[in-house]
């Protein structure tokens, strides 16, 4: 039943992940962790972070989630269940959008829209550097490679990886 | 530049173009989807890129996933979304759950090693906060982009309240605000 509760879910999801992953995951973290208890905050944290780590799209995230909760086919579906609601929206909109390029409600929607995904985004980095009680280490790593992503342009990889270190040295 | 670009000719080349991002996109996807689409294979132009991805970073779902589907349609219909979405995810897929297992198998006795990954995961969750700070400093001179970013955050962030509340009242918001002109 798990399965099945977690495909729909993320179909739900799919619909409103305005913004990709990165604007979903405080959503996703609260229903699979705060509602269900699926997954422990820490659990979360480290799928988010092999979810980063590993090269792709990091929607794969949600395959990682259904992994953890439902093995090999909770992976399939997550994945399917996460892009597959969108992409359908997708493949109707595409020309539809095309056709609509001087309407004044295109030029609305993307405004209206860009705020949203920024303050989504913004929470979704905020909960992931906070899994449990506020901790300044995690904090710090995480304003340090904010900051360095703003004033640098290599490659976030980089990022990752002297967040590893760091993790290693002060944890 | 825009003179000689070509779609791909077969459903084959199709696949193995969106195989090859998705195959060496570490640290994100989207340049290495412009360096193989524009630079390498000149299946598109630069501002067909950019436009595409525009359209997609504004419909739900994984920006790179929706762009997939919409090129593969453009040039094969079903068959070339279905053949390109396969071809972006086949990989990744497989290497991202073979770390995790691979992962969870020291984890659980290494102390170190769960450091070394929850850094990482703070690490990504400053790339985030640094994302949204880039896409922010450009929309936030309008006060009332600035107030929408905080509202949201204050609600799915600290508040915790489900993205099925949150986006819908801000999208009716926001389109409001748009349409007199605030944003």
């Amino acid at each position: 039943m798990t399965l099945v509760e977690l495909t729909l879910y993320f179909m739900l999801l799919s619909l409103i992940s305005v913004g990709g992953m990165p604007s979903v995951l405080p959503e996703l973290q609260r229903y699979v962790v705060d509602v269900k208890g699926w997954i422990t905050p820490e659990e979360f944290m480290q799928i988010f972070a092999v979810g980063q780590a590993a090269p792709g799209p990091n929607i794969l995230i949600a395959s990682l989630v259904g992994w953890k909760v439902a093995g090999l086919a909770g992976a399939l579906l997550a994945l399917f269940a996460m892009c597959g609601p969108s992409a359908v929206l997708a493949w109707w909109v595409a020309d539809l959008w095309e056709r609509f390029r001087d309407s004044p409600w295109r030029k609305a929607i993307q405004r209206a829209i860009a705020p949203i995904v920024v303050g989504l985004i913004l929470s979704g980095g905020f909960i992931l550097a906070t899994p449990g009680a506020p901790d300044w280490r995690l904090w710090l790593i995480a304003a340090a490679t904010a900051a360095g992503m703003l004033l640098s342009k290599v490659n976030p990889l980089w990022f990752l990886a002297g967040g590893g270190i760091l993790g290693a040295t002060l944890l | 530049m825009s003179t000689d670009v070509a779609p791909p000719t077969s459903l084959r080349e199709l696949f193995l173009g969106f195989l090859s991002i998705g195959a060496r996109s570490f640290g994100g996807v989207m340049p290495w989807a412009h360096r193989v689409m524009v630079e390498e294979r000149r299946w598109i132009t630069e501002a067909d890129f950019a436009e595409t991805i525009g359209l997609c970073q504004f419909l739900p779902g994984p920006n790179i996933g929706n762009a997939s589907i919409v090129f593969g349609k453009r040039w094969f219909g079903l068959s070339g979304a279905l053949v390109a979405f396969l071809g972006l995810f086949g990989l990744p897929f497989i290497w991202v759950l073979a770390l995790f297992a691979l992962y969870a198998d020291f984890a659980a006795t290494n102390e170190t090693l769960r450091a070394v990954v929850t850094g990482v995961g703070a690490a990504g969750a400053g790339l985030f906060i640094g994302t949204a700070v880039k896409l922010g400093r450009v929309i936030a001179r309008k006060p009332a982009a600035l107030a929408l970013i905080a509202a949201c955050f204050l609600a799915a962030g600290i508040g915790r309240i489900s993205l099925f509340i949150v986006l819908p009242v801000s999208l009716g918001v926001a389109l409001v605000c748009a349409r007199r002109g605030w944003l």
